[in-house]
């Protein structure tokens, strides 16, 4: 044995010496590092080769950060003579595997040559999510997959857009493996989900079956997801790098099987969730995206308060489902309230069921005047998983009495007519009905403007140059005082000769009516009976009253036509000179009486 | 012929009068038994039969403000304030019924010599004034033709300078007549009656909302455009279009 590597170094030797008078001033030093490849799964394994053309000493691999070392540095030198050229080449292998993902480089190696310093490049290395690494039955570590298991299961992979679904990552192992240890090598990310880890206490080993199988298995993470989108969603995978006990074919002294231990880096496969959209149809207004199943109500703390008190009002929605996804619906209140900022609460628990508890705005509400304030209803909508359909909540209207305090009279718009005007405060009460009313007509026809009006407002104006005409006309007539006299005597003939001018044509009547009118004047005028009517009475009584002889003729002569008409034919003509002559004589005596 | 049918409507409208009182009387009864929605329904009967009182206006908006029913309560006390615009029972009710509407807008105070005049124009109805007037000008005639028939220097004095001054009253208030006239016909209140609604920038749904009113809001309709919008204006100047359905008109008797 020890021959044999004598033999051997001394052949290396010789070739050594041989090579290096055969090549020497034609060979130029190499050093570079290789790669078996440069995009690798988290849970593959690279191989780096930092290769020369000498021998040199001093060899400085980087530091493999972000990588594992799983095996080497080994060495490999190799010689050959290929038609008496000599090619050398020295290796330094290692076998990394990757930490986490993303973008790494293999730094800078270093080597002495002939004296010098050679260093390599440095390579970039990219690391992705773990890939599934074919099935190779002769694979060693194809021994380890059959054993253990990395399964997410997920509780729904078609739920509605914020229904909670849960996603629980088991590790099965096969009773004949043991696991020592693990270490999550890449958590997975839930993009367009909102998530939230159950934390989980210890580890709790329990039994079940994997695939049929008997198996061990550990529940490693437990996470609740509402998915924020719809259409089809990635859960990205969750890889662990696990210390494996294998069993070896060796046995100890005892007979045992001996272990080993074997890191393996496992990982669940990626899961595609694919999230529905709620239905549009019968989708109502004031829908805010709330999932689940729900109890919604608007409470106060008392009803019946007193201005400057405080009052609660609460706005509460518990049940189940999305419940810290979603905004409560808002209060909207008298403006004649002084409200302050909602405090929010939650008392919310998440299981795997969801979210699950209450969440409740606060508003403090202090009303300054008296009055009855209403608390509109509001209504809270909610699409319900069960039944696949929305469903609304509508809370009851809630009235608030304040019964005593001030009355608000900042606020008072009275009749916008009227410019503001201040209230009224003797009554500080609600004043109740009135008892007592005049119906007037809806349509009343208005006044103004009408043509009654234009009179009405115009013709007094008229009255002024009529009152100053006939002020005038008076006037003149009152200067005028044997005209006056004449008017007075005409008036009176013709209030006397009335009949007879009606009867004017009709000989008989006409002389009748003219006889009876001459009578009558008399009468009036001398105070005399009918039966002392003789002529020489009435010449002697109208002569006493100074009437002029001519007048007095003539009145007894046209007495004398009265009774000769009787017997005797008169024409038309004479009997209007003889009305004509009446008149004349008439308004004559009663001038010159006295 | 045409006297009796004269008469013939006297009695129906006496009549009328008659049972619009009854009924007044039982909507009073049923309102005071707490049965509101009955009175109401009573209340609303007679002003079918085309009468009004400001009376009737008032206990029809008490029975809306029992019910807790916002904006008819406020339509019917700012219709009674029309009728009757001193009564103090219906400004402290409506000021009790204005407390449950949700916006609060601050109103643009008016000043200087606008408020002046207007304050003075709405002190009577136009046909009151319309009525000062022609009392002035009739008052103007008798004092103007007493100075000049009259024969002492004073009395005409008196009378004269008396005359004019009721002249110039007359046409004063010949003028407020007139203005208080064209104030009414501006003058279109009308009061919010959907419990939230959008007002747009153009008489439109497409366009952007300026403002949310709510509820027993007054507004003041300046112009409407096909019927189905109509341009309102809030009190603190803001304008805006809003649906026709969402608001009801105070002087649409």
């Amino acid at each position: 044995m020890k021959f044999q590597k004598h033999i051997l170094i001394v052949v290396f030797a010789l070739t050594t010496a041989f090579g290096f008078t055969q090549n020497e001033t034609s060979n130029e030093v190499k050093f570079e590092t290789k790669v078996s490849k440069k995009k690798l799964g988290v849970n593959e394994r690279l191989r780096v080769d930092f290769e020369m053309n000498k021998d040199g000493d001093n060899f400085n691999p980087p530091s493999f950060e972000n990588f594992m070392v799983v095996g080497g540095p080994s060495q490999s030198i190799s010689n050959q003579w290929i038609n008496g050229v000599r090619s050398f080449s020295k290796t330094y292998s290692y076998f990394l595997a990757p930490k986490e993902r993303g973008n790494f480089k293999i730094g800078q190696a270093t080597i002495e040559i002939d004296g010098e310093t050679y260093k390599t490049l440095p390579v970039d290395i990219t690391v992705t999510a773990a890939v599934e690494i074919p099935k190779d039955p002769n694979d060693p570590d194809y021994i380890v997959q059959q054993n253990i298991h990395l399964v997410a299961e997920v509780s729904k992979t078609n739920p509605y857009l914020n229904e909670a679904i849960t996603v629980v990552y088991k590790l099965y192992v096969s009773p004949n493996t043991g696991v020592s240890n693990w270490r999550e090598l890449d958590v997975p990310g839930f993009n367009d989900f909102w998530s939230q880890n159950i934390e989980m206490k210890g580890v709790k080993i329990e039994n079940g079956t994997y695939n049929g199988e008997d198996y061990r298995f550990v529940v490693l993470r437990k996470t609740v997801l509402y998915p924020q989108k719809t259409g089809k969603l990635e859960i990205e995978p969750y890889t662990l790098d696990v210390t494996v006990d294998v069993p070896t074919n060796r046995r100890d002294i005892f007979g045992g099987r001996l272990m080993q231990s074997v890191h393996r880096t496992v990982a669940a496969g990626s899961r595609t969730i694919n999230v529905k959209p709620l239905p549009e149809v019968g989708r109502p207004i004031d829908f805010t995206g709330a999932v689940g199943n729900f109890d919604f109500k608007v409470t106060t703390s008392k009803q019946t308060l007193k201005a400057t008190e405080a009052l609660e009002a609460n706005v509460e929605v518990s049940g189940n489902g999305n419940l810290k996804l979603f905004k409560l619906p808002k209060l909207s209140l008298p403006s004649a309230l002084e409200v302050y900022e909602p405090e929010h609460k939650e008392n919310i628990s998440v299981n795997l069921n969801g979210m699950s508890g209450k969440s409740s705005d606060s508003y403090t509400i202090v009303p300054s005047y008296q009055g009855k304030y209403p608390i509109p209803s509001v209504s809270f909508s909610y699409f319900d998983l069960k039944t696949e359909r929305y469903k609304t909540i509508t809370s009851n209207e809630i009235v608030i009495n304040v019964d005593e305090g001030p009355i608000n009279t900042a606020n008072t718009v009275v009749n916008s007519n009227t410019p503001k005007q201040q209230i009224i405060t003797s009554g500080d009460q609600f004043a109740s009905f009135k008892t007592k009313t005049n119906f007037v007509s809806i349509s009343q026809p208005t006044f103004f403007k009408t043509k009654l009006f234009w009179t009405l407002l115009l013709a007094p104006f008229l009255a002024i140059p009529i009152a100053i005409f006939v002020r005038h006309k008076q006037e003149a007539r009152q200067g005028d005082i044997e005209g006056n006299r004449i008017r007075k005597g005409n008036i009176l003939a013709r209030k006397y000769l009335k009949e007879a001018k009606n009867t004017l044509g009709n000989k008989d009547q006409f002389y009748n009516a003219l006889e009876r009118a001459l009578h009558n004047y008399l009468k009036a005028k001398l105070n005399i009976e009918t039966s002392e009517f003789s002529k020489e009475k009435i010449q002697e009584l109208l002569q006493n009253k100074s009437a002029e002889q001519n007048t007095v003729s003539q009145f007894l002569e046209l007495l004398k036509n009265c009774e000769m008409a009787r017997y005797s034919p008169f024409s038309n003509v004479e009997m209007k000179q003889d009305y004509d002559k009446a008149a004349n004589v008439i308004s004559l005596i009663d001038r010159q009486l006295k | 012929m045409n006297k009796l049918l004269c008469i013939l409507t006297f009695f129906f409208v006496v009549a009328g009068f008659a049972q619009n009182t009854k009924d007044f009387a039982k909507g009073n009864a049923l309102y005071n038994e707490g049965k509101f929605q009955e009175a109401i329904t009573v209340y609303e009967s007679i002003l079918d039969n085309k009468v009004h009182s400001p009376e009737l206006y008032y206990n029809l908006a008490n029975s809306y403000y029992k019910l807790n029913r916002v904006a008819p309560s406020i339509y019917y006390y700012e219709k009674a304030l029309l009728l009757a615009p001193n009564d103090a029972d219906i400004t402290n009710n409506l000021a009790f019924a204005q407390n449950m509407t949700i916006d609060a807008i601050d109103k643009i105070p008016e000043v200087g010599f606008s408020k002046f005049v207007k304050s003075i124009t709405n002190t009577f109805p136009f046909d009151t004034w319309a009525m000062i007037s022609i009392s002035c000008v009739v008052l103007f005639v008798i004092l103007f033709l007493a100075y000049y028939f009259a024969y002492s220097t004073t009395k005409k004095r008196l009378a004269f300078i008396g005359s004019f001054v009721i002249l110039f009253i007359a046409f004063i208030s010949l003028f407020f007549a007139f203005h208080k006239q064209t104030l009414d016909k501006k003058d279109n209140p009308a009061i919010v009656f959907s419990q939230e609604s959008e007002v747009k920038t153009e008489p439109n749904l497409r366009s952007e909302s300026a403002f949310q009113i709510h509820e027993g809001t007054k507004v003041q309709v300046l112009e409407k455009y096909n019927d189905d919008w109509s341009k309102i204006q809030i009190a603190n100047g803001k304008t805006g279009w809003i649906a026709s359905e969402n608001i009801k008109l105070l002087k649409d008797f």
